[in-house]
């Protein structure tokens, strides 16, 4: 049925999406041969391996033919990249294939680029700051390993050890890097995730007690998204599918959001909002489901408590009250609560929409909408996953280790952050470095596939904190702008040349290997043998005596070969983990991936404590916790309830989702006020002002991953465009014209940006997307766009040490 | 640069009739700086006539491949265009398949639209008789429309026919310099090893999306689907024999509603789209 102009615009224009309703469904069949056995695909060899362009870890096949990689296409075994519920997965895999993103194709490049570093570089200029040329000169392993370990050696017999400062990647190889901190004795090893979403974490474990609620957009028939944008900023390779699968079937799509992001396109219904007030406008959408009591009784009577001094916060937080911090119309949040309210299933999530320093409350009141209206661990709602894999295997370390451990971290850990993550804090670290106010000086960083100064906002203050150390090792595939204040710096392997286990992004127990596609291209050790190598030369030992960096796992035999003594290292994390196979037989599996046939469960929280359990089991208030050797009360198994039957509840001190912390009484925050005990709005800290009228927010895109793909010449040319999005009417208020040079100006610092005008942005916001603005990557990436970390203070949400990375208010004016 | 002067062709439209969505939503020149495109699908939206389906059984080994996209599942991600590249290793700047975007309306009303766009392989496609030497012709068993990289001189001329900016010489430009590894990479078009090599094909040949035809086995049936379709975030691209009632494609455009691109020029695209 073609269409003539007039119907088209009215299906696909402004008040259009969504008019053909659940009829126009597409038919899922078997599509073509998949006799692969001839042609270009027959050749070589096809390798399963997982992505790591970005965090998502997404299943890839790879071709290789004459040892170099010709082809990466989608690995349809793997769930990481496809579906984060299994039902999903296991109807739909088959038949519509798996996916993969621009940067996953893209991947190639990455492993080719003219640019990355061949051989370990020592600086030979002394002095270090920005634009400081390091005098790079090339040295051998020999000689890079020499330098190095004798400059641990001289920290950790000294009794410093904790004075070593670890920064690695999330999603690789983070148990070995762990391991040998802890062997080591530091206890000062951090990783990505407190720049991403520990904010979130912190606010759905106050709520419910668990860390990453995942949602089932298949199942759901309304989707009520804050600050995400998950059909574009594609860590799950998937969800582009899932959510559109879920509109198919029905669901209404809503994105809170002040820039017109990709999801928000593709919503039903996108609603700008001021920056940091996401919170305001949650409190006044329950205010409305209480209110009119279109809340779930059944779920709330029984499994969340504190819901009268909830329901009595939000009294007076009405459409009125939030239409004015949020600009999002009274009348629209009546509409949207009574709809949202009005539909079950639905699901309602947030992401790092709240890196604001009001982010976790603004968090938590977000997820008391999925609570009050009873849509938690059902399909098509928030549901807490079990994505078991590979298991890290304890390690205990020597009296040595033990005596700097006792030392506090620098960033002060649990005691300083109340929901500290074991990522660390970033901005803390960089913050107490740079003022000296530190119980000690750290000496020492090892910084493993990060780039402080391009991820960390405040670039200046980190300029400022890398001065303070006396030696920094940096690992990376190419030059960055932190690397430039390495004394050495080693060349990196890429995701294709080096092992790892992967379960990411799915709710059932999944493992997903990495493993090396090619040899690395320069003959460097993956980065877990590189830090095996620095074990063995140091000598370290586990308490036992046992020589962790040269013993082999599964043979308990002294093994020299590094590669084989890893391979022994995974095969023991997957034997003792879930798949209980080794790395041989996960080898084997299709795609590489071990998949249990378990898959999603929900209502767990209505999971039945076995009797066994029971039995050894401590009953207080209604809760039940594990015994500990001495029969004193251990870790929380889950609660009682009124008909006597022990479930598994949630994880929280109540053994409910709470809207009332009691767990916070009495508790600060990093800066010392006390932990609110409701969701409560709170302004964000920085505010526009008369000189600094403008938010700036950044985001991402489908294209890249943080700073680290810009130098990716496929990826390069997807987006050319990085400029500052302005709304055309804030510059025409201006006199800012579309390609206008502009100054974008804040009390810490100014970058020049192209403005680029659109619709698609709420006017009292500006917003680029985060990651450009390189001048020390490779050729691709110099010189393009700007970085926005100039004009931010260097800053964490002060419950759980999230990075503010959208905190900022800036002015303009032409260049 | 091709591209440019196609995009230029194409904002300077002589056809009074050809009234783009972009030209009524916004500025050219406001939207090609915020999506960064080469060239602009002049998306026109003419009645047209329902695709005929089951009027002529098809003989068996012959097929009309085409594609059906969904614009309600594509995100614009641009994954077809990498997996493309992966795929045909074509050089910097060329693109088989782009995605163009457009943004409607007024804030707060306002959305962004995309429309992924490879070579349409119109069942009358202009690049044809604009060749000079017969160099590109629309494939008799399959519908779809090649370059015979032996025969092409490079001359260009199917270039500026193609309404769709699909087509664009290869200048010899290189990701990398010299014998890098990618560049020792062939690629597989046509089912040939072409390396890229200073004046070895297709380095100055005109080059387009081929629908992945090295895919096909000896009896024209594709052993993968086309690197686009393979890839999808949004499983947006449908890709099957059009004439072929019961495939895929077939069914959702006698399910679904429709659209081809520049209906108004006769082109007759065999790429539809699902709005």
């Amino acid at each position: 049925m073609q269409l003539d102009r007039r119907q088209f615009l009215k299906l696909t224009g402004l008040a259009g999406a969504g008019l053909l309703g659940a009829g126009a469904l597409t038919p899922a069949k078997a599509r073509l041969g998949k006799g692969a056995g001839q042609g270009p695909f027959a050749e070589g060899a096809w390798l399963a391996s997982c992505c790591n362009m970005c965090g998502g870890q997404t299943g890839i096949m790879c071709q290789v033919v004459d040892g170099r990689l010709v082809r990466i296409k989608p690995n349809v075994h793997n769930p990481n990249g496809f579906s984060n519920i299994s039902e999903d997965f296991f109807a739909n895999a088959a038949t519509e294939g798996a996916v993969m993103c621009p940067k996953g194709n893209a991947g190639i490049m990455a492993l080719y680029d003219p640019d990355r570093l061949k051989t370990p570089l020592r600086r030979t200029t002394p002095e270090k700051g920005i634009g400081v040329d390091p005098g790079w000169k090339a040295i051998s392993w020999e000689e890079a390993y020499g330098e190095i370990v004798s400059r641990l050696k001289a920290l950790r017999e000294s009794g410093e050890a904790h004075k070593l400062l670890w920064f690695s990647e999330d999603h690789s190889f983070t148990h070995v890097q762990a391991d040998f901190c802890k062997l080591y004795g530091t206890p000062n090893y951090n990783m990505h995730s407190n720049l991403c979403d520990v904010g979130r974490k912190a606010s759905f474990k106050i709520l419910m007690g668990d860390e990453r609620p995942l949602i089932d957009a298949i199942n759901a028939r309304y989707m009520l998204i804050f600050g995400w944008n998950p059909l574009s900023a594609t860590k799950w390779a998937h969800l582009p599918r899932i959510v559109t699968r879920g509109i198919e079937q029905g669901a209404k799509l809503v994105v809170v959001d002040p820039h017109l992001s990709y999801t928000a396109s593709k919503a039903h219904e996108w609603i700008p909002i001021r920056p940091g007030t996401d919170g305001a406008l949650a409190l006044a959408l329950a205010h409305v489901i209480l209110r009119d009591g279109l809340y779930d009784t059944a779920f709330v009577n029984e499994w969340v408590t504190g819901f009268e001094p909830f329901k009595d916060y939000v009294k007076d937080k009405t459409p009125q009250w939030a239409g004015e911090i949020t600009t999002v119309p009274a009348e629209r949040i009546e509409k949207l609560a009574r709809e949202f309210a009005g539909t079950k299933p639905a699901l309602v999530d947030v992401w790092s929409g709240t890196h604001h320093s009001n982010g976790v409350y603004a968090g938590w009141a977000i997820g008391a909408l999925a609570a009050i209206t009873g849509n938690i661990e059902k399909p098509g709602t928030l549901v807490m996953p079990e994505a078991k894999g590979g298991k890290h295997i304890e390690v205990e370390a020597d009296e040595t280790a033990k005596n700097t451990l006792k030392q506090p971290r620098l960033d002060g850990g649990k005691d300083r952050w109340p929901y500290f993550h074991k990522s660390g804090v970033y901005t803390e670290i960089i913050n107490r470095l740079g003022d000296g106010n530190t119980p000690y000086q750290p000496k020492m960083a090892m910084v493993v596939f990060q780039n402080l100064l391009m991820s960390v906002m405040g670039t200046k203050n980190v300029e400022k904190a890398l001065k303070t150390l006396e030696f920094i090792v940096v690992v990376d595939t190419m030059m960055s702008e932190t690397a430039e204040f390495a004394d050495i710096v080693l060349p990196g392997t890429t995701y294709l040349e080096r092992y790892d286990l992967n379960t990411h992004w799915v709710t059932w127990p999944v493992v997903g290997l990495r493993q090396p596609v090619v040899q690395p291209l320069f003959g460097q050790p993956a980065e877990s043998e590189f830090v095996c190598e620095l074990g063995r030369r140091m000598g370290l030992k586990e308490a036992n005596g046992n020589d962790l960096f040269r013993l082999g796992r599964m043979s308990g035999q002294n093994i020299e070969d590094k590669s084989r003594w890893y391979e022994e290292w995974l095969s023991k994390e997957l034997k003792e983990g879930e798949p209980k196979m080794t790395l041989e037989e996960l080898k084997n599996l299709p795609g590489a991936t071990w998949v249990s046939t378990k898959g999603t469960r929900y209502h767990k929280h209505l999971d039945v404590i076995p009797p066994e359990k029971m039995a050894d089991s401590i009953v207080e208030g209604g809760l039940v916790f594990s015994k500990k050797k001495d029969g004193s009360k251990d870790k929380p198994l889950g609660m009682v309830r009124a008909d006597g039957t022990a479930v598994r509840g949630f994880l929280t001190p109540s053994g409910k989702v709470e809207l009332y912390a009691a767990k916070h009484e009495g508790k600060k925050n990093a800066e010392g006020e006390p932990l609110k005990l409701l969701p409560e709005y709170e302004p964000r800290q920085w505010q526009p002002s008369a000189e600094y009228p403008l938010y700036l927010i950044n985001w991402k895109e489908a294209s890249q991953t943080h700073s680290r793909t810009q130098n990716n010449a496929f990826l390069a040319e997807l987006k050319v465009t990085d400029g500052l999005r302005i709304n055309t009417k804030t510059a025409a208020s201006l006199g800012i014209r579309s390609g206008d040079w502009i100054w974008v100006e804040s009390p810490h610092g100014r970058i020049k940006m192209r403005a680029e005008l659109t619709e698609g942005i709420h006017p009292e916001v500006v917003g680029t997307q985060h990651g450009w603005g390189h001048w020390a990557m490779g050729r691709t990436a110099k010189g393009r766009g700007a970085h926005t970390g100039f004009l931010a203070p260097t800053q964490a949400d002060p419950i759980s040490g999230q990075a503010l990375n959208k905190e900022i208010c800036v002015r303009l004016s032409k260049a | 640069m091709a591209a440019e002067a196609l995009c230029d062709r194409a904002a300077g439209s002589p056809d009074p009739q050809v009234e783009t969505i972009v030209d009524r939503a916004m500025d050219r020149k406001v939207f090609l700086k915020l999506t960064g495109l080469t060239t602009l699908a002049l998306l026109t939206l003419r009645p047209g006539q329902v695709l005929a389906m089951g009027t002529a059984p098809p003989a068996v080994k012959k097929r009309r491949y085409g594609m059906a996209i969904d614009l309600k599942r594509c995100v614009a991600c641009r994954a077809c265009t990498m997996a493309c590249k992966l795929e045909n290793k074509t050089p910097p700047g060329m693109f088989y398949t782009r995605v163009d975007e457009e943004e409607l309306g007024e804030y707060p009303n306002v959305r962004r639209r995309s429309i992924p766009t490879p070579c349409l392989h119109c069942e009358n496609p202009p690049c044809v008789p604009a060749c000079p030497i017969q160099a590109t012709f629309k494939r008799e068993n399959d519908g779809i429309v090649v370059v015979d990289y032996e025969k092409c001189k490079g001359l260009g001329a199917c270039v500026t026919a193609c309404p769709y900016g699909a087509r664009a010489l290869d200048l010899g430009d290189s990701y990398h310099e010299g014998k890098s590894e990618f560049n020792k990479i062939p690629s597989d078009e046509y089912g040939k090893k072409w390396v890229r090599e200073d004046g070895q094909p297709p380095i100055g040949k005109v080059r387009k999306c081929t629908f992945c035809t090295h895919l096909q086995d000896g009896q024209g049936n594709y052993t993968d689907l086309p690197a686009c379709a393979r890839t999808c975030m949004g499983k947006a691209i449908h890709f099957g024999d059009l004439s072929d009632p019961a495939s895929e494609v077939s069914q959702l455009l006698g399910q679904r509603p429709w659209v081809r691109l520049k209906e108004e020029l006769g082109t007759r695209p065999s790429v539809y789209y699902l709005v």
